[in-house]
This record gives C-alpha cells, sequence and structure tokens, in this order.
C-alpha cells in the first residue's frame, strides 16, 4: 500500500507542477493551424523545391502527406512552419552566394529543434492508437525523434516495409543486428519477420516496447501452441519465455541461452541426474568419453525425456515427460 | 561560281532554321523531361521482375528460411504494382483512391503475396499471403515407418529388438534388417499466413480497424522423447521396452490458429481513446503422437530377433492442445494541459483449454477428469502522468499491473512414469502477479547537455490456488526489485553525440523452503525444496544485485565521414549458496561509413560480443536428497563462456553515370559457447571412463557471406540484374555426438544428425521492367 500512496504524492505533485506549466505550449499543432495546406498553398515552397532540387522534396505528393483531397493532409508550412524568414529573405536577383534565411522547422541531424520539439510536430496530428504511450517511452527520452526512423518524402518508407525495416532499427540496435546472425534465428534477415512484428517503436504498456503487455503473450501471437494452459505446467515458461531463450539470435538452437543439461541446472539441482557434474562426457564417446555415454547430457540432454517442456497436457505428464 | 558571302549567307539561313526547328521539337522534349522527372518523383513506379537463379548446393541450413534448401533451379519473380487517383495530387488531382499489388519470392516456399486499396482517410481493405518453410534437418534418420506430419510412426516388422551393449563402438544395429531400415527425412514445418484487414473512419475522430489473421501450420519438428518400460509399467500392459529409452521423433505442427483484432478508434483535441478485443484461437489436428519402441530392457524380457514377425511397446504422447484466448482492451490518453498528459491502458483477457486427454495407457486408476477445463484470467493496467514543467524538464510516475490468475483445478494424477515408478503427481495451476512503479526526470541543461534519472519499483507474486493437500506450489512466493537508472547525453558541437548511462537494479526474493513442485515426486513425504539441496535457488528467483554500464559515441568527422562506437557492461551476482552466482555480458560494437560520393559509399562494422555464467551445484548423493546441506567440500562450479564476434563491409557505386549499380556485402562471423565444469571433490573426474570435470568441445559456428548485386539500366523502363551470393558455414557442435550409430548412449534410438555445414553459391539473373 505504501507504494501507492508514494505513487499518489507524486502525481498530485506532477499534476500540480503542469498548471503551473500550463503556459508552455510547444509546438503542439500550432503553428499547423494558420497554415495553407493546399497545393497553391505549397507552391510557395515547390517553386524552388521543384524536381531540379537535390532533395526529392516532390516525392511527397506519392506518399499520404501529398493526398491534398484527404482532409487532414498537411501542407509543407504545417510541418515545416510559416518559415517567413526563409521564404522573403532569398537572395536578390542576380546575388551570388547570397543565403536564405532559415527554416522554421527543420527535421534530422541539422534540426535546432530537439528530437522532443521536433516529434511534437508529428504528434500534433499522429496520437492516440499506437502512438498512445509514446511520451516518456524508451525512444522519446533516448533522443529519438518520428524522424530518426521515417523518411516522410518518399513513397516507400524503409521502415515501414518488413524487408528493410530492419537496416532502419540496427542502426542503433547493433548488439541485436549482431544477434540476428547468429546459428539461431528469428526469420528477420531472411526478411519474414518485421522488428515491429513484437516490438512497438511508439511506445508501449509491455516491457521492452512489447507490442503486448507482457513478453509471453507477445510470443504468443505466433506460438499459440504454448499458450495453454496445461496441466502441467512448467513455471518459468508460464512466467518469462526470456527465462531459457533469447529473443534476437543464439549460438544455441532454438535461441537458447544455454544449452541442456546446463540451461536447467540452472533452476533444478534436484531431479536425479540434475545433481551430476557434467563436462566432456556431454559430448559422449565422440568427445573422448570411452563409457557408453548417458542420455541425461547427450543431445538434447534433459529434454531428451522430458519432452514437452513448454508443459504437458497429458495426465501421466507431470514430469513434462508426455 | 558562288561567292564566300553567298555560303555564309546560306549557312547562316541553314542555321537559323535548324535552330528553329531545333526549337520547336527541343522545347516540348525538354517539357516532356521536365515532366518524366516530375512524374518520377510524384507518381508510383511499378515493377516486374522475372529470371531464373541457381543453387549449388542442397541444404536445410542454408535454406532454413530463405526457401532455397535445394540444389538446382528457381524461379526468381517479384512485382509491385500500384496507381489510383491519389498519386494525382500534383497535378491537381482531388481523389483518394490508392491501390497496390506485391508480391515477392514467388519463385521459392518463401514467397509472399499482398494488395491493398484504400479511400485515403475513409476506408482501407488488404490481403496477405505469406508462406514460409522453416527447414529443420535433411540428415536426420529413423527407422520409424510414418510421413512426416503424420502422428503415428511405426517400426518394420522385422526390425527386430535391440539391447544395449555396454562398450559404444562394439553397439552395432543389424546391417541387414535395422541399419537397412533407416531412411533420411527432410524435416521442416511450413506456415502459411492468410491475413485480411480492413478499416474505416466514420469522421476525423471515430475510426474503427478490423484484423484477421489465419496462420496454418503443418509438417514437423525434431522432439525426443522416453520411452516407457520397467516392471511397474508392464503391471499395466505387455510393456517391453527400455526404460527411459529416448526415441527423436518428428513431432507433427498440425496447427492452425485464428486471430482476430478489432479496434475502434477515437481522437479528439485533448484527448483518445481505444477500446478493441483481440482473439486467437488455436487448434492442434492431432490429440496425441503415437510411436513404438524397439529398444529392450538389459535383463528380464526376450527380445525378437531382426528379421522375425516382431510386435512391439507403444508410446503415446500429448501434443499441444487446442486454446483459446480473449482479451478486451481499453487505452487512452488525455492532455490536462499542452505540457502534463495521462495515458493509461486496461485489459481484460481469459485463456481456456478444455482439449480431451490423451491416451491414459500409463494411468494407475482412474483419472480426476478426462479435460482439464483449463482457466486463466489475464488482467493488465496501467497509468502514466507526464509532464513538461518547462521545455527543459520532462517528468513521469506510471504504475504497470500485470496478473495471470491460473483459475483451473487442482488434482492428483496416479500413474507409472517412464522410469517404471509408480507417480503421484498433483497439478499446481501458477499464477502470478507483478506491480510496477516508474518515476523519471529528464533534465536538460543547455541545448547540448541531457541527463535523465529514473527510478523503478517492481513488486512480485506467485501462487497456486487451491492445490490438493495446501501445499506450497512455488520456491519464491514473493520478490521486491528497486532499479536506478542515470544516463547523461552530450552533444559536443554540431558533429558529436555522446551518451552515457549507469543502472543498478537489487531484487529482494522471498523464499520458502518447504515448497513442492512437479520436479519432486510428492508420494515422497519428506521432499522440500522442490526437491533440490537446501540453500540451491534457481537463478529467476533468487534474490540479485545487477549493475550495468553502456556508453555510446556517434562522430560526423567530415560531411562524408562518420562513426559510430557503443559498447555495454553488465553483472549480475546472485545470493545463492548453490545455483547460478554471478553472470556478466559485455559488447562493443563500431561502425564506419565514408560516402565518396553521391550515389557511393561504403561501410564497414565490427561487434564483439561476450557472455559468461558461473553456477555451483551439490554433490550427487542419494535420491531424493532434500534438506540435506551440502558440505562445501561437495560443491562443483559450471562456467558457460560466450563469444561471438562479426565483421562487416558494405559498399554501393554506380558506374557510366548512374546506369550500372554494384552492391556488395562482405561479413565473417564466428560464434563460439563453451563450458567448463570444476569437481574438486572427484579425483578421478577426469579419467576417459568419467569425464565429469573440464572442458566440453566447443560449439562453434562460423559464417562468412559474399554477395554481389549488379544491375545496368536498358533504358529508362528496363534494367537486368544479376545476383551472386556465396555462403560458407563451418559448424561443429558436440550435441549430435550421441545420435550416430555406434556413439549413442545406450537407451537412444541413433538418428545421425549432422551438425550443419554447407558451402553455397547462388547465381540469380533477372530483368525489371519498371512503369508508371
Amino acid at each position: 500500500m505504501k507504494h501507492w500512496k508514494k505513487l499518489l504524492i507524486v502525481c498530485a505533485a506532477i499534476a500540480g507542477l503542469g498548471q503551473l506549466g500550463a503556459a508552455y505550449a510547444g509546438n503542439d499543432g500550432a503553428m499547423a493551424s494558420s497554415a495553407d495546406r493546399s497545393l497553391k498553398g505549397d507552391q510557395v515552397c515547390t517553386e524552388c523545391h521543384d524536381e531540379n532540387d537535390n532533395k526529392a522534396v516532390l516525392a511527397v505528393y506519392k506518399g499520404k502527406h501529398g493526398v491534398k483531397a484527404d482532409g487532414r493532409t498537411p501542407g509543407c508550412q504545417t510541418c515545416h512552419g510559416a518559415s517567413e524568414a526563409h521564404v522573403k529573405n532569398g537572395p536578390k536577383k542576380g546575388e551570388v552566394g547570397g543565403k536564405r534565411g532559415a527554416v522554421d522547422v527543420v527535421f534530422g541531424a541539422k534540426s535546432t529543434l530537439s528530437t522532443r520539439e521536433q516529434s511534437e510536430v508529428c504528434a500534433g496530428c499522429h496520437k492516440g492508437d499506437k502512438r498512445t504511450h509514446w511520451t516518456a517511452s524508451q525512444h522519446d527520452s533516448g533522443d529519438v525523434s518520428c524522424v530518426s526512423c521515417h523518411t516522410n518524402h518518399t513513397h516507400q518508407d524503409k521502415v515501414l516495409k518488413k524487408a528493410t525495416q530492419p537496416q532502419v532499427c540496427y542502426t542503433c540496435h547493433k548488439e541485436q543486428r549482431a544477434e540476428g546472425r547468429k546459428m539461431s534465428h528469428h526469420p528477420v534477415a531472411e526478411g519474414k519477420i518485421a522488428c515491429s512484428d513484437c516490438h512497438n517503436p511508439h511506445g508501449s504498456a509491455g516491457p521492452k516496447l512489447l507490442k503486448k503487455n507482457t513478453l509471453n503473450e507477445t510470443c504468443f501471437t505466433c506460438h499459440a501452441e504454448k499458450r495453454g494452459p496445461f496441466l502441467w505446467e512448467h513455471q518459468a515458461a508460464t512466467e518469462d519465455c526470456s527465462n531459457c531463450h533469447t529473443p534476437h539470435g543464439s549460438n544455441i538452437s532454438p535461441l537458447l541461452k544455454s544449452r541442456a543439461p546446463f540451461l536447467c541446472t540452472e533452476c533444478h539441482d534436484g531431479p536425479h541426474n540434475s545433481k551430476v557434474p557434467v563436462a566432456a562426457n556431454a559430448g559422449g564417446t565422440q568427445a573422448g568419453l570411452t563409457a557408453v555415454p548417458s542420455e541425461n547430457y547427450t543431445g538434447r540432454g534433459c529434454m531428451n525425456c522430458h519432452s514437452v517442456i513448454h508443459g504437458s497436457n497429458h495426465p501421466a505428464g507431470a514430469l513434462l515427460h508426455r | 561560281m558562288k561567292t564566300r558571302n553567298e555560303k555564309l549567307q546560306r549557312s547562316a539561313l541553314s542555321l537559323a532554321v535548324h535552330g528553329a526547328l531545333a526549337a520547336m521539337f527541343a522545347m516540348p522534349l525538354m517539357v516532356m523531361a521536365a515532366d518524366d522527372e516530375v512524374s518520377v518523383l510524384t507518381r508510383p513506379t511499378s515493377s516486374v521482375e522475372v529470371g531464373v537463379a541457381g543453387v549449388s548446393e542442397k541444404s536445410a541450413k542454408f535454406g532454413e528460411y530463405n526457401g532455397l534448401n535445394d540444389s538446382g533451379a528457381y524461379g526468381i519473380a517479384n512485382f509491385n504494382i500500384g496507381g489510383g487517383s491519389a498519386y494525382d495530387a500534383y497535378d491537381g488531382g482531388n481523389g483518394t483512391l490508392r491501390w497496390e499489388m506485391n508480391g515477392r519470392d514467388l519463385g521459392t516456399t518463401s514467397r509472399e503475396f499482398g494488395a491493398s486499396v484504400s479511400s485515403q482517410g475513409s476506408w482501407d481493405v488488404r490481403i496477405g499471403y505469406d508462406e514460409l518453410r522453416h527447414n529443420v534437418s535433411d540428415t536426420y534418420q529413423t527407422p520409424l515407418q510414418g510421413a512426416m506430419g503424420g502422428n503415428n510412426f511405426t517400426l518394420p516388422v522385422t526390425f527386430g529388438t535391440f539391447n544395449a551393449q555396454t562398450n559404444p563402438s562394439a553397439r552395432t544395429l543389424d546391417a541387414q534388417y535395422q541399419l537397412g531400415a533407416f531412411h533420411t527425412e527432410e524435416v521442416g514445418s511450413t506456415r502459411k499466413n492468410t491475413a485480411f484487414g480492413a478499416g474505416f473512419h466514420f469522421s476525423r475522430q471515430l475510426s474503427i480497424r478490423f484484423d484477421y489473421n489465419h496462420l496454418d501450420q503443418s509438417g514437423a519438428k525434431l522432439q525426443a522423447f522416453g520411452n516407457q518400460g520397467g516392471a511397474a509399467y508392464a503391471t499395466i500392459a505387455s510393456g517391453i521396452g527400455r526404460a527411459e529409452a529416448v526415441s527423436v521423433l518428428m513431432a507433427p505442427t498440425n496447427y492452425k490458429t485464428d486471430t482476430f483484432s478489432l479496434a475502434v478508434n477515437w481522437v479528439g483535441d485533448k484527448g483518445y481513446l481505444t477500446a478493441g478485443y483481440f482473439g486467437s484461437i488455436f487448434r492442434d489436428g492431432y490429440d496425441s503422437l503415437s510411436w513404438q519402441n524397439a529398444m529392450l530392457q538389459t535383463t528380464g524380457f526376450t527380445g525378437c530377433a531382426p528379421g522375425g514377425a516382431c510386435t512391439y511397446q507403444t508410446n503415446v504422447a500429448s501434443t499441444a492442445p487446442d486454446n483459446q484466448f480473449h482479451q478486451l482492451n481499453l487505452s487512452g490518453g488525455y492532455a490536462f494541459s499542452p505540457s502534463t498528459k495521462l495515458v493509461g491502458g486496461f485489459s481484460y483477457g481469459r485463456n481456456t483449454q478444455n482439449d480431451s486427454y490423451a491416451s491414459a495407457v500409463m494411468q494407475v486408476g482412474g483419472l480426476p477428469q478426462t479435460s482439464l477445463d483449463g482457466s486463466v484470467v489475464t488482467t493488465h493496467a496501467n497509468l502514466k502522468l507526464t509532464n513538461r514543467t518547462t521545455k527543459d524538464l520532462s517528468l513521469s510516475a506510471g504504475i504497470k499491473y500485470n496478473e495471470r490468475d491460473n483459475q483451473t483445478t487442482s488434482n492428483t494424477y496416479n500413474y507409472v512414469e517412464i522410469a517404471g515408478g509408480g507417480y503421484s503427481g498433483i497439478s499446481t495451476p501458477y499464477s502470478n502477479r507483478k506491480a510496477q512503479l516508474e518515476l523519471a526526470g529528464d533534465y536538460r541543461i543547455g541545448k547540448k547537455q541531457s541527463l535523465r534519472l529514473a527510478y523503478e519499483h517492481e513488486y512480485i507474486k506467485r501462487w497456486c490456488n487451491n492445490v490438493v493437500g495446501g501445499a506450497e506450489c512455488v520456491a519464491s512466493p514473493s520478490s521486491d526489485e528497486d532499479k536506478l537508472g542515470l544516463t547523461y547525453r552530450l552533444k559536443a558541437g554540431d558533429n558529436v553525440k555522446l551518451n552515457v548511462g549507469y543502472a543498478y537494479a537489487k531484487r529482494n526474493a522471498e523464499f520458502n523452503h518447504l515448497y513442492k513442485a512437479n520436479t519432486g515426486n510428492y508420494a515422497v513425504a519428506a521432499t522440500i525444496n522442490g526437491g533440490d539441496y537446501a540453500g540451491y535457488l534457481a537463478y529467476p528467483y533468487a534474490s540479485r544485485t545487477q549493475n550495468i554500464v553502456k556508453a555510446g559515441l556517434n562522430w560526423q568527422a567530415t560531411e562524408r565521414l562518420d562513426f559510430g562506437v557503443s559498447g555495454r557492461y553488465s553483472f549480475d551476482e546472485y545470493e545463492a549458496t548453490l545455483g547460478v552466482q554471478d553472470g556478466s555480458s559485455a559488447s562493443f560494437n563500431l561502425d564506419a561509413t565514408y560516402t565518396y560520393s553521391e550515389n557511393a559509399s561504403v561501410s564497414a562494422y565490427v561487434s564483439w560480443q561476450n557472455s559468461e555464467r558461473d553456477l555451483s551445484a551439490g554433490a550427487a548423493g542419494g535420491v531424493p536428497a532434500p534438506s540435506v546441506t551440502v558440505a562445501p567440500t561437495n560443491v562443483f562450479s559450471n562456467q558457460l563462456k560466450q563469444d561471438g564476434s562479426s565483421i562487416g563491409l558494405n559498399t554501393k557505386h554506380a558506374f557510366l553515370g548512374g546506369k550500372l549499380e554494384l552492391l556488395g556485402d562482405l561479413s565473417y562471423s564466428l560464434d563460439k559457447s563453451h563450458y567448463s565444469t570444476q569437481v574438486p571433490y572427484l579425483a578421478t573426474c577426469g579419467a576417459t571412463g568419467t569425464l565429469t570435470c573440464g572442458d566440453t568441445p566447443d560449439i562453434k559456428a562460423e559464417l562468412v557471406a559474399f554477395k554481389l548485386t549488379g544491375s545496368y539500366r536498358i533504358d529508362k523502363h528496363a534494367k537486368v540484374a544479376l545476383v551472386y551470393l556465396y555462403q560458407n558455414l563451418t559448424s561443429s557442435d558436440y550435441y549430435y555426438n550421441g545420435y550416430q550409430y555406434g556413439y549413442t548412449p545406450n537407451r537412444v534410438m541413433p538418428t545421425n544428425e549432422q551438425a550443419p555445414n554447407y558451402e553455397v553459391s547462388f547465381l540469380g539473373a533477372s530483368y525489371v521492367y519498371s512503369f508508371q
């Protein structure tokens, strides 16, 4: 109970601070309301940023942000601001080397805005649903903005395509890139599963930005055969698949953190052979053992007999044999 | 004779005419060229690719997920076609319709197809089909008869039975009837996903979305099962099987999963709300898996000689039970002010399972029920309040609550287990609850620096509802964990970004040594600590201290050259006399990219990972050996060390004014896992007949991959592409040793499975036609 009380106090304090800070309006669509969203309005920009521009600015019309018939569609200045200094303070006719004033809202590495301020421009429209938990999420807090992953002025955003999405995520998540190359891995590199099949990068109520509320719930989306409930449950499996598995890649199949019987010995010391020290004899006679090796530690080790390790529905399966 | 002036006049006239003609025709051409450029930018480009490819060698591992497991020819077929009035936007069109069809890898078993049509802002419909063949093994051998994907495997009547021999090298199977019966199976499972989705916007504020997915799995995966045996079993049925003799089977994956989700979204000026339903219905085409066993008890039973008309013991195991999960979800948020927001969610789910039990052949008495009637209620709630009082300070406070309440009835099941002894099992339906409190603050120190401080408290409770006899079912009924994290970020100039983080966590776990678990025999009254030695703790439930340090640096050295370096180190320490003592992990990554022209770049990376885990366990004593405290002199240790490193080099270059484009990708990775066991109390542990101390052979995988892709643009619509891929995998894994002919443990039917090793070349040539 004491934790709930603490939480209430903290919430009240934050809410109070919130009233003090009401004057700070951020960028929540403030500039959006006055912008001309029409094609004609865009011409302020596209007159110069035409097909000859180094950046493929016009490609925005291939994407959803270019469809003017959709009343929600932004104009250039909805996102980039009125940018009067840029529009009106251009080089004079015949002036060589003259520079334009700055655009109000620049996205990306060259922006003068913080990543959070950049994201707020997008969040002016893109709120709710999958983005419900964006604010103060791992990415929001980790200096990641929408444009860190998304490209708007293009037909097909790489991060929205299953085959190319991992390239975008691996820009930061190098460990996962390395793990994806290991012997046992989900078919991410093969383009059959995307990071977003399990994760919601926009924030979630689950751990590690998982789409579902818990890790197991996420795994069961595809591996429903392991959901049970079973007559005989394996506690470690019902609580957390990652007690035994590592999701991004492993040298030990199938995506295991360790090899049986050593893996099992991390939790079990009692049942018969888990008290027996095992070393090179796990490799059997081909690893130098001259005696008959035991099926308790060679091959699948414990799982040579404890076969249905995720749970059993057999009335004779208390020990997960059946 | 014409004068020089006349010539000049004529030349000038000619030039003028040519100029006028040129102007007349070239201007529209220039306009057309400009139109083309605009069109390329503003309209979708569709493409169709057809071609052929060849694979040099058959390999299940190379083709594990890409559908290229067989040697020989494959078709290349990809397409992406799209259009619709929405693409007229730049030309002033007011359409919103967009449609697209795409297909990828249609010539392989990794094919996928999709189509969608939408009216932006109004509705959308999509369908999809995705196929994936997961190739598991092409070296598995078995004497059992029965097709992969089936659930009944029998032995040839002439196979005969066999007894184990004491000397592995002498343990041979009969050449004619037994070795001759072994046949190779290509084991794998195929997943076929069919998806349908639709959305409708009632207004700018209100929309609805429905998604349905049908997953159809067929084939099998390899799974080992112990065979029934022993005298006690013989009292129930005519068992002659060697107790716990192991058969590796093609366990069928005859699964169908239907997934539904329906969500209604409302978005207002200050708030948003999503109410939805998620349903998942899983069905297994089989209720059981049965197989015959040819391995005999060493004494006491008469076998059947190979070549005779033999009958065998039949075993039955359960397969995955049909189950359902239905969940109602509600989530939303409200902005009290532009700086203060509250978001939260609630989920209520029900997971049920009532599949009939498989054959009760091992049962001594009757069953308390013929199916489980299992029911698990999952509850989730979360609430988070965030505030940005100033531009520089962000605060957040949140709670999360997750509960898995297993309301299934606990019962006693008496049966004869596979070792032949009587067993009285009491089912323990596990429940757990996790509550979390999260507090965080981000503070920007000027424009260049920021600091984040986060605190989290996590409380976990575990229990079982109404266990028969009232026994405690879990080792750790509850735990509390405090986590503290600190992150510092710095932008040094325009070109350098640095982040450093430290996290500390302390978990205090309650422990009940009187607990009983499935792993202990309830018939043995003295069993405590789940049958483990006193002082032994399973690592997920032990008190733990965790320290994590991580850092990253990005440096844009020049406009063309950038570097990224990151590293992470963690150390976990467990408070356990026996069990996992500590674990650590470290990683280092270095990336560099040099963009030497607009269409050309080269990038390289190096990644290194290491992890270690130390474990202590008690010496084998009497069984059961509950309550016993192991003397420190009788403790052995086991260490796991894993190392992984990978390097890669990618390059992209365009030639001939962009007509020819080459992409190169070279990578190398090496992974090793290694166990070391020290048994200080046993002088003979290193003897060749024992080998219970010392090191296991490395589990090692070394992969070299090279891919070169070239495409040559013939004209604005057509290009030809050539792809060459070379992969060489060298792996060794002692896992397979025990399954080889003549080397198996004395109770294992060999499978002759081999560690994957391959050297495969893939060459593909295709023609790509693009159009708008």
